[in-house]
């Protein structure tokens, strides 16, 4: 076996690809277009020139590698009264456990290429939506360990906000599982791939998981926990240099796993490229194309930041409890119409 | 119940036991500090108590900026309190000082020829568009709309600019002095006004679109704040708050000062109390400042010009003074002016700031210092609508009440 | 979100002015309060005793002034008195409203207190912390009197009186002799 060979065995083994090139590399990659995505366009919309002087020719593109650097060279001051194990390990467990979802979710119909046994694989859906509900923990461990009251009342906060967007999400993605029949992500993906997909034959459970998204990831006009007027920075007021990217960088992985869920779901997943053998028609090409439309989903959340201010904690439950969530209700009837008319 | 409670404390790390007093408030009230180290509290401290997330108590703890202004005020000579009091609210600048110069004329005996009371009107409603900007654009922050902010600013930079053409300062004009004013307009002066007049009736219907209409805002502006008429007028508070609440009063109707008598203009009441009513007072008055400077510019523009100062300065004014400001419009402070001795008195002058009404009680023995110069500032006034107005609501009320009420540290501290 | 209204047109300050005046006379009248007139540009104060300023306060609230537009302390050593006036107006009253008038009261500059009239108008509250912290004026009954802009080890100097003197420096202040003279 060559080198290449060997190579190719690795990185297409579907933990390493999906994990850690897509995960881990990728989010970052990803993170980088995103960040300066959102600070570009808001700074096109507020008449000015946004980021500019990291990559003058690329308009500012690499300005988040900039910043990185910067935060990694940054003195991190961790305050004496804080409760050090769970300080340090929130922001570390939080970005590692995003990326978790990742690692069930399969990226092409090529049964060689998938990450779980095909048993298993009937339940993809929910095994990804049951580790979406993860993350949050830390982001609250992160709050009670500062011991700040601002750190307090932002993790608080985000306790609240679970409430609020958790049933929606799990509710809003069950109606495409309602539409198809199945959870199996493989199946809700082909059903698509026919006639149209389920983000336009099932708009009211796409609506409802895409603001589920925008809630629990602290997009505006959600951006409760860490809003900067009244709680510092919410649940990281106290995390400085390294640990603080952590955290910002935690949020985007979030946000990228759940797009790439609701990319699989409602937005065709890998169509129309069909995926063929081999490495590179059968995994490769599929998952870049999943994964640009992740990217565009999540340069649609970013781009909320220039026009909406930011909703009360009590009127984001209210908007969750009594207009989402009949809506998310709405969508599953709506979904096992249409299965039962014979629609998909 | 109170007690003390032992840190490992010292910054120098020499690890003794320090000891924090505590005391018990009440049973699940918590108290927080949204102190001046924070980026929702401007340069001021509020101490609330909060219990779950409805605010129980509120304490203004304001004097962080405190400069001592009553009392330089009376070592510093007649003249050079302008630019000190300019400093209050530097935005606002004619705004501020125009009332103390018109109580130091009222002592002297003085009064400024009518080209120099519409000069003065001209430069009052450019800061008054200027400062609402501003508190538009904090306000903005607050909810968390930076688009709304970076407009705001942006905006602003055209009236910032305006003031620069006429007194040649962007911030610190210095423009009224007791008698007159200190520049004339210059040529295209007028051009350029209506063509900004014209640009930020544009922007207001932007603003109107991203903000004001805007969901999210107006569900956050809505019924927060509600200070009924009553109570507005009981705690005596000033400007377009009051204005919001259903008070008719403004200065420039109750106490007619320089020309806002013979202007075309009107002044809106809203009687709503709440932060989206206080919001659209504002975005009115903006309005209204725009007919001002267009009556007023058409005005300076069609009459002769004539000296800015008033007689009894102007004729001691030495043949050099006397050539610069005809030929460049410029009115020199004369040297005899910083030392001067104004006769005994009392005087108030009041004036219709952006943010409210301020009062200067000016009190003369007849020396080279004023005795006291007491100021009460919109903002002073405005303090105590935060003890009283924002319990009852939730945390995330407060950003929106306190940038709907404008209150700006500076100015309340002196 | 109603449509406005709108503030009626430009007004006589020296009639309204005058109206204040005669209403605030002929209630202290009433009242039976014995007072004099000190006249001023733009306002009027009349001055009444200690004893009997809290009554003075509140007829003047019960004829139909509001609030408190400043109070005002003034610091005559040369009289070994303080003058404390609350300069009222009306908001709601459109035959007085925004005409000043002023309550005065001369303490003595030894022991200055008088009863607080935050009572009466809730809108002296702040502004009576002032004056406690800037000149030392006592202001029995008032709810929560503490310094409201300075610290208290500030405020135990009474900054605002006549005596506290400010030391002004030289620009030359705290550079060495040989470097001075250049």
């Amino acid at each position: 076996m060559s080198l290449a060979e060997v190579a190719a065995a690795i990185i297409g083994w579907p933990p390493v690809w999906q994990v850690l090139v897509i995960g881990f590399l990728g989010s970052l990659v990803i993170a980088v277009l995103a960040v300066w995505f959102e600070r570009k366009a808001a700074a096109r919309v507020q008449r000015r020139l946004g980021p500019y002087w990291a990559s003058p020719r690329l308009g500012g593109l690499l300005h988040l590698i900039a910043d990185m650097v910067r935060y990694a060279f940054q003195y991190p001051i961790i305050p004496r009264t804080v409760d050090l194990i769970p300080f340090l390990a929130a922001p570390i467990a939080g970005m590692v456990i995003a990326l978790l979802p990742l690692a069930v979710v399969p990226f092409t119909s090529n049964p060689a290429y998938w990450p779980l046994p095909p048993s298993a694989m009937e339940y993809s859906l929910l095994i990804a939506l049951a580790i979406v509900t993860l993350p949050p923990i830390f982001i609250i461990a992160a709050g009670w360990a500062s011991n700040n009251p601002f750190a307090v009342i932002g993790g608080v906060r985000e306790a609240f906000i679970i409430v609020a967007y958790e049933l929606i999400a799990i509710l809003g993605f069950l109606g495409a599982a309602a539409s198809t029949g199945t959870f199996n992500l493989v199946a809700i993906v082909e059903a698509q791939g026919g006639i149209m997909w389920l983000a336009i034959l099932n708009p009211l459970a796409f609506l409802a998981a895409f603001i589920a998204i925008v809630m629990s990831t602290s997009a505006f006009p959600f951006e409760i926990p860490e809003s900067e007027p009244e709680v510092v920075a919410g649940p990281f007021t106290e995390y400085s240099g390294l640990l603080y990217a952590l955290n910002m960088g935690g949020a985007y992985m979030r946000r990228f796993a759940l797009s790439i869920i609701l990319a699989l779901t409602f937005l065709g997943g890998w169509y129309p490229l069909v995926p063929g053998e081999g490495l590179l028609m059968g995994y490769i090409l599929p998952s870049v194309v999943v994964v640009v439309k992740a990217v565009i989903v999540v340069l649609a959340i970013s781009f909320l930041r220039a026009v909406y201010g930011r909703y009360r904690l009590d009127q984001a439950l209210d908007l969750a409890w009594k207009i989402l969530l009949p809506m998310a209700l709405a969508g599953i009837a709506l979904g096992l119409f249409e299965a039962s008319i014979g629609l998909t | 119940m109170s007690g003390e409670v032992r840190v490992y404390g010292g910054w120098r790390d020499d690890l003794g036991l320090k000891v924090i007093p505590t005391r018990r408030l009440a049973r699940d009230v918590y108290e927080v500090f949204i102190g001046p180290q924070h980026p929702g509290s401007g340069h001021m401290r509020i101490i609330i108590r909060v219990d779950g997330d409805v605010i129980v108590e509120a304490d203004p703890d304001i004097g962080y900026v405190h400069r001592t202004m009553e009392k330089l005020g009376e070592i510093r000579g007649w003249i050079k309190p302008i630019p000190l009091f300019e400093r209050m609210a530097i935005h606002d600048a004619c705004n501020i000082t125009l009332p103390y110069v018109r109580a130091v004329e009222k002592l002297m005996g003085v009064e400024a020829p009518l080209r120099a009371k519409y000069l003065r009107v001209l430069l009052c409603e450019i800061n008054r568009i200027a400062a609402h900007l501003y508190g538009f654009a904090i306000f903005g922050v607050f909810l968390g709309h930076s688009t709304m902010y970076m407009w705001a600013m942006g905006d602003r930079e055209v009236f910032i600019q305006l003031a620069e053409e006429l007194t040649g300062a962007r911030l610190t004009h210095s423009y009224p002095i007791p008698g007159g004013v200190r520049r004339d307009i210059p040529q295209g002066f007028p051009d350029m006004a209506r063509r900004a007049v014209k640009y930020m009736r544009k922007r207001l219907e932007e603003y109107r679109k991203i903000f004001l209409d805007n969901p999210v805002i107006r569900s956050r502006l809505e019924d927060v704040g509600v200070i009924p008429k009553r109570l507005a007028a009981e705690l005596g508070i000033v400007g377009p708050n009051a204005r919001g609440s259903g008070i008719q009063y403004d200065v420039r109707i109750i106490e007619p000062y320089e020309v806002y008598d013979e202007l075309d203009f009107e002044v809106p009441v809203y009687t709503e109390g709440d932060a989206l009513a206080r919001t659209y007072v504002r975005v009115e008055e903006i309005r209204q400042s725009l007919r001002i400077i267009e009556q007023v510019v058409e005005w300076l523009e069609k009459k002769p010009r004539e000296p800015i100062v008033d007689e009894s300065i102007y004729k001691k004014y030495p043949p050099l003074h006397k050539k610069i400001l005809e030929s460049q419009g410029r009115a020199k402070l004369l040297p005899w002016m910083a030392t001067m001795k104004v006769p005994a008195g009392r005087a108030i002058g009041r004036g219709e700031t952006g943010r409210g009404e301020i009062i200067y009680y000016v009190e003369s023995d007849g020396g080279m210092n004023p005795y006291r110069v007491r100021i009460v500032t919109p903002s002073a006034r405005n303090a105590i609508a935060f003890k009283y107005a924002l319990p009852g609501h939730r945390v995330m009320d407060l950003p929106a009440i306190y940038g709907s009420l404008d209150y700006f540290p500076p100015e309340a501290d002196r | 979100m109603s449509g406005a209204e709108l503030v009626e047109g430009p007004r006589d300050y020296e009639a309204t002015l005058k109206a204040a005046r005669a209403r605030a006379e002929s209630a202290l009248r009433e009242a039976g309060i014995s007072f004099s007139v000190e006249e001023g540009k733009g306002f009027v104060d009349l001055v009444v005793d200690v004893d009997s300023i809290v009554k003075a306060a509140e007829a003047l609230k019960n004829a139909g002034f509001t609030h408190v537009v400043s109070v005002t302390a003034v610091d005559y050593p040369k009289k070994k008195s303080i003058k404390v006036a609350y300069h009222v107006t009306s908001y709601l009253d459109p035959e007085i409203v925004g005409g000043i008038v002023g309550l005065a009261v001369y303490l003595p500059r030894e022991a200055p207190e008088m009863p607080s009239l935050s009572g009466v108008w809730v809108s002296a509250e702040f502004m009576e912390r002032e004056v406690y912290e800037f000149f030392g004026v006592t202001f029995k009954g008032h709810p929560d009197l503490r310094p409201l802009l300075l610290i208290p080890e500030l405020a135990e100097k009474r900054p605002l009186r006549k005596d506290f003197v400010v030391r002004e420096e030289s620009i030359y202040e705290g550079v060495p002799e040989r470097v001075r003279r250049g």
